[in-house]
């Protein structure tokens, strides 16, 4: 684990670590020889001779101070440790995620990564900074006090060294079994609070379908059977959750029996007997302590494990030299697939063999059912992971040639998962091109029909949007990220139409910025309105991950196949009527 | 003694973290930052100026104050017998140091009297423990059960994101904090008070002058102690904040990554990580350093080595000065040398109530949402007639999003409702299903008002389809049945082919026993087609229904399509309408324009007078292709002059 920790740290601060190991080894060993020193104190003490316990008080003093500067020294280093971990955990965490290819950044990720860096990174300091130091103390100090009874009396010095390899086992039986149980117990406790926060989440529904009068069973059984686990967990850890207390008690009882039997037999002195059983009650404490923060440390260790997965994460590898895409001043950037296969895990390509050219200055629509690996082409493009086979070029040049740079100022991307700073509306647009006149961004928003939010809300363009655009409703984001894209001015634009069909307003903002972007800019859109892909130059209809059809919407709307079958569909949909003149009359 | 009493504790506490007092105060999560701002909306009447009083830790816990009770006694008598191996071993050095030969079995009777404490005390902490945690599961099921009777009962309108992560968030973090100080903290707490005051107790019996001088450290730990915490909650705030900041530009830098990366900024971005990372450690090396340097010096004071040096040279000191019996300094080495453990004990204690407390309080928040008041005398609907009367509504008290609003739905009728966005239209629909409830004026349906019909009799006759689908994770058929648990396969199977997703459950790996989110991955096309299904069973006569729903899932919109004109057929129905060409034969168009009814009437009268209606429609046809070329009513031939082609393959 020190390892580990030291691993995270920036280089600079790790010569502290040895220093710091010495210390809280140092102040173990002082403490249990302050302990040790208890049995000439007392000989003399017992004798009545204060005087002669003068010279080994004076010793411990000694000791004592020492112990106090090594634990002192531990206190502040330790410090500086969990200081320059917090620093290196953030600098190394930043530094990868800027390498990790943008596709490795799921909601579901980037949700668990902040929690294990806020909340995980405390756990993770907290090793150093005053966790470490009692757990090593508590092993330290008794075997320091084992040491001195063996100088003193082997044979109660062996009884108390004897007890180590079985407390050991007891140690990690008992732990074993906690962790056994307490799975058991989390795994309910998620259970039914995952079911009252469907239950909250769904109370519209159930509540209309009546389902809250009459009680829902699904989340009582939940709940009843978190407690039932609660308390069949409890039963069954007792053994675990007692063990270890009973094992050093026993340690104890057996330290006190073999000392009681040699003092009656006569064998030993007794006032050092006396100092030896006085030793054996401070043999147990730190002891017991390791237990509980036994626990903590390996809580903390699974914080670091996921931060260790994080950095594990294979980032996406930048060219040495990289090498730059042609643009044709005259018509832009193409794009081409060339034999391109691509999955996400092991579990099969979402993507078999894909080709097809995009000259510059055109429009292609990629067509298909849900599922049959369009988005997936257009983040390809934009170099969200690394095509398993074949290849991606942009302006002639294989993107995994291409500074992550070169490559991004060439591209425009509309995705669905948009992201707005929490910053206002006007900066959030912004960011598409940070040194745009007010007139650009004005004329983009109005592109993308930004300007109707605007006129909506209280501050104006300098309403903020609150965290990743809380303030918002989806489509309102997703223009925000078209006006975004509008100004940038890339000379290839990543269309994702998808959640651009919920909302009519949204759908006219798409129109016109495909309408701008027409003529001079290569497109590429994931395409569900009728109007755009009759528009595209060349339309691509996928099929589980293959290019079925290729071609213009006058040819493929005549033959057979999946496209016709689409174009069918579609057409029947947008003439549909929620009520049509039967059924009002009805 | 404290040492073998804390053996009690072992595992026990093993799976909550501990830290030291300074520990815990730096590392704290800064609990309630975010709530704060969630805080329910005011009740009636209530003075602003005085914040509600919300049941406290006390009035949570108290179902279980009896078993908390027993279970504190029980680890009273366990810390209190816990020193029994103490007084052992100074029993037998006094029997052995005696002038009178060693009696041998006086050495093991209190060798016995050691084992037999040992014994008592592990069963006592053993049993308080077990009571405690079956009182934490007892009490862990009341507070989920109280919390969802209150769930069900608060207005609709009251669920919004923001509202499920709260919930989310007490449920798992203040019930487990609660769990915490039910459970452990409690019992540890009583230990770490009363094993040290036994202690301290038996020394003033042995020689309370000696006890004295050996207790020294204590007061001065406690004067350091204070001083640290002198601004402590000031200083905690502060801490709050930087974190939350530290939080926010970690959000922004992960969930934003793409975007900056894409846009070119993704050095800034990186730049500025970085710096609030650093920042952040700065902060709390400036805040934290002093005061690690008081709280090292503190806990040195009070170490084992300082408590034996101090008991030692006292003892020295008595003895020499022939104050004292050599033998009676045995149980002061042994006994003053670990008091100070409890006091970090009690640290941790207080920590746990601290955040318990906290916890309780945000619990008490949440149990004590206002509730939509429930009817003395619940009337019944004559007929499904449904009126809005003088409706007046605003989700702040100060906006008005509807006012004065005047409409009438007769049975068996389409009325859609059109407007921009924000005209109200998606507010008013929702009024009918009792997301809120209006500020003024009246929702009725046959003739009552709706605040005085029971939930059951009110949601007998209104049901409602909106875009976003709340499937359970349960098996597709409890999903269709909701409303009709007693409902038999063949209905189910009728709704489900009425809703065009009988075909796509018979796919499905175990069918309609399949469960929602585990083994039925079901697009949003299908989710909703299954939603639908349910609504076609629970057979509402009036029903409420966003149009958008229609055209959510562009890869099925066909079959969600079929499976709505199946559900709203024959039914008294209120319709959100985005798209006009949808809704023109509709029986009534009601045309909201900022809160109020502009215009109302059948399509063909409204598009003939100049108004709102007309604007809109026009706007549409102007901004959108698709619409201009499809609508009305020849329909079918698509822009850019490709009639023909399209219809071709219909043919």
């Amino acid at each position: 684990m020190i390892r580990q920790l030291m691993s995270l740290t920036d280089v600079e601060d790790r010569g502290r670590f040895s220093r710091y190991l010495l210390a809280i080894v140092g102040y173990g060993v002082l403490q249990g020889l302050s302990i040790v020193l208890v049995i000439p104190v007392l000989r003399s003490l017992l004798r009545g001779d204060a005087s002669a316990a003068a010279p080994w008080i004076g010793a411990l003093a000694g000791v004592v101070a020492l112990a106090c500067a090594a634990f002192y020294g531990q206190a502040m280093i330790g410090f500086q440790i969990a200081l320059g971990l917090l620093r290196g955990m953030h600098h190394r965490v930043g530094d990868h995620l800027v390498r990790v290819p943008l596709g490795w950044f799921s909601t579901d990720r980037t949700g668990r990564l902040a929690h294990s860096m806020s909340q995980g990174t405390e756990m993770i300091i907290g090793v150093p900074a005053h966790l470490l130091q009692p757990l090593v103390t508590g092993v330290v100090t008794p075997l320091t006090v084992a040491s001195g009874m063996l100088l003193f009396d082997w044979r109660l010095g062996l009884a108390a060294l004897g007890t180590a390899p079985a407390l050991v086992c007891v140690y990690r039986w008992a732990g074993r079994l906690l962790s056994r149980t307490s799975h058991r117990v989390d795994a309910a406790a998620v259970e039914s609070a995952g079911r009252v926060v469907e239950f909250a989440q769904a109370q519209p529904v159930l509540r209309a379908f009546g389902r809250t009068a009459e009680g829902h069973r699904m989340l009582e059984d939940a709940l009843a059977e978190q407690r039932h686990a609660a308390r069949a967990a409890f039963r069954g850890g007792v053994p675990g959750l007692a063990g270890f207390a009973v094992a050093v008690q026993a340690a104890f009882v057996v330290i006190l029996v073999v000392g009681a039997a040699r003092a009656v037999g006569g064998s030993v002195d007794v006032a050092e007997l006396v100092g030896l059983l006085v030793m054996a009650t401070r043999f147990t404490g730190p002891l017991i302590e390791v237990a509980d923060l036994g626990a903590a440390l390996r809580l903390a260790g699974h914080d670091l494990e996921r931060i260790e997965e994080v950095l594990a994460v294979p980032p996406l590898a930048e060219p040495a030299a990289p090498a730059a895409a042609t643009t044709d001043a005259g018509r832009g950037t193409g794009v081409s697939l060339q034999g391109v296969s691509f999955g996400y895990d092991d579990s099969g390509n979402v993507l078999h063999d894909v080709s097809f050219d995009v000259p510059p200055g055109t429009m292609t629509a990629l067509v298909g059912a849900s599922g049959s690996g369009k988005t997936t082409v257009t983040r390809l493009v934009a170099r969200f992971f690394d095509v398993d086979a074949g290849s991606v070029r942009v302006g002639g040049t294989d993107v995994r040639a291409m500074s992550t740079e070169d490559l991004m100022s060439r591209l425009s991307l509309v995705f669905q998962d948009v992201y707005l700073f929490d910053d206002t509306i006007e900066a959030n647009i912004r960011v598409g091109r940070v040194d745009a006149t007010d007139g650009q961004v004005r004329e983009a928003a109005r592109l993308a029909r930004v300007d109707e939010i605007i006129e909506r809300l209280p501050d104006g363009w300098q309403t903020r949007v609150g965290e990743g655009g809380a303030v918002l409703s989806g489509g309102e984001r997703q223009r925000v990220s078209i006006a975004r894209a509008l100004l940038k001015d890339a000379s290839v634009v990543l269309l994702d139409e998808a959640t651009a069909a919920l909302d009519p307003v949204n759908e006219a903002a798409v129109q016109e910025t495909i309408g701008a972007l027409s003529g001079d800019r290569t497109l590429i859109v994931v395409a569900h309105r009728l109007a755009t892909v009759v528009a595209a130059d060349q339309i691509v209809v996928l099929d589980e991950g293959r290019v079925v059809q290729r071609g213009v919407h006058s040819d493929l709307v005549r033959e057979p196949g999946r496209y016709a079958d689409f174009w069918r569909e579609r057409v029947q949909a947008r003439g549909w009527r929620l009520v049509d003149r039967d059924l009002a009359r009805r | 003694m404290n040492d073998v009493h804390r053996a009690s504790s072992v595992g026990w506490v093993g799976r909550e973290s501990r830290r030291s007092p300074a520990g815990n105060l730096v590392t704290q999560s800064p609990n309630g930052s975010l709530d704060q701002s969630v805080g329910s909306p005011p009740l009636a009447g209530e003075s602003p100026a005085t914040p509600p009083q919300h049941p406290g830790l006390g009035a949570l816990l108290r179902p279980q104050r009896g078993r908390l009770a027993v279970a504190a006694v029980l680890q009273v008598v366990a810390a209190a017998v816990g020193l029994a191996p103490y007084v052992a071993v100074a029993g037998i050095a006094g029997v052995l140091l005696s002038p009178a030969d060693a009696d041998s079995s006086a050495v093991w009777r209190w060798v016995l009297v050691a084992v037999g404490g040992l014994v008592v005390r592990t069963a006592f902490t053993a049993l308080a423990y077990s009571i405690t945690h079956l009182a934490d599961a007892d009490l862990g099921l009341d507070l989920r059960l109280r919390l969802a009777d209150r769930l069900g009962r608060v207005p609709l309108g009251w669920f919004t994101e923001r509202s499920s992560g709260r919930v989310k968030r007490v449920l798992q973090d203040d019930v487990h904090a609660l769990h915490h100080l039910v459970a452990h903290a409690l019992n540890d707490l009583v230990a770490a008070v009363v094993a040290p005051l036994v202690a301290i107790g038996y020394l003033c019996w042995v020689d309370w002058r000696l006890a004295l001088v050996c207790l020294i450290p204590l007061p001065l730990y406690a004067l350091a102690y204070g001083w640290m915490m002198r601004d402590a909650p000031a200083q905690m705030v502060k801490w709050s904040e930087a974190k939350d900041r530290l939080n926010a530009t970690l959000v922004e830098f992960v969930s934003g990554i793409a975007v900056v990366k894409t846009f070119g900024r993704a050095r800034r971005a990186h730049e500025r990580f970085r710096r609030a990372g650093d920042d952040h450690a700065e902060f709390f090396g400036q805040w934290v350093g002093p005061m690690l340097r008081v709280e090292a010096i503190a806990t040195v004071i009070i170490s084992p080595p300082v408590m034996l040096l101090v008991s030692l040279s006292a003892s020295a000191w008595f003895v020499g000065a022939g104050w004292i019996d050599p033998v009676d300094v045995v149980p002061f080495l042994m006994l003053a040398v670990g008091l100070g453990g409890p006091v970090l004990s009690l640290g941790f204690g207080a920590q746990a109530m601290r955040t318990a407390t906290e916890a309780a309080q945000r619990l008490g928040e949440l149990l004590d949402t206002p509730v939509l008041p429930t009817p003395e005398r619940p009337r019944t609907p004559a007929g499904a007639r449904v009126e809005f009367a003088g409706v007046r509504f605003s989700y702040d008290g100060r906006t008005t999003v509807l006012d004065d609003v005047d409409l009438v739905l007769e049975p068996g009728t389409v009325t859609a409702l059109v407007g921009a966005s924000g005209s109200g239209k998606s507010t008013l629909a929702r009024l009918l299903p009792r997301f809120f409830d209006p500020d003024a004026g009246e929702v009725r349906i046959g003739g009552a008002d709706i605040r005085q019909l029971t939930d059951r009799s009110l949601y007998r006759q209104v049901g409602f389809v909106f875009q976003e689908t709340s499937l359970l994770r349960a098996s597709v058929r409890d999903n269709i049945r909701l409303a009709r648990p007693d409902a038999d396969d063949a209905s189910v199977e009728a709704a489900a082919r009425a809703a065009q997703v009988h075909e796509r459950i018979a796919r499905l790996p175990r069918g309609y026993d399949s469960v929602v989110g585990v083994d039925a991955q079901l697009s949003g096309g299908e989710a909703q087609r299954v939603s639908i299904a349910r609504a076609l069973l629970a057979d509402n006569p009036v029903l409420v229904l966003d149009e958008a729903t229609a055209f959510a899932d562009p890869s099925s919109e066909a079959a969600v399509q079929d499976a709505l004109s199946e559900l709203v057929a024959g039914r008294t129905l209120l319709v959100i309408a985005h798209r006009l060409h949808t809704i023109t034969a509709a029986d009534r168009i009601v045309v909201l324009d900022g809160g109020r009814i502009a215009q109302s009437g059948r399509h063909a009268d409204l598009l003939a007078e100049p108004g709102p209606y007309a604007r809109l429609w026009h706007a549409r046809v102007e901004h959108t292709a698709d619409g201009a070329g499809l609508d009305p009513p020849a329909g079918l031939d698509p822009p850019a002059g490709l009639a023909a082609s399209t219809e071709e393959p219909s043919r």
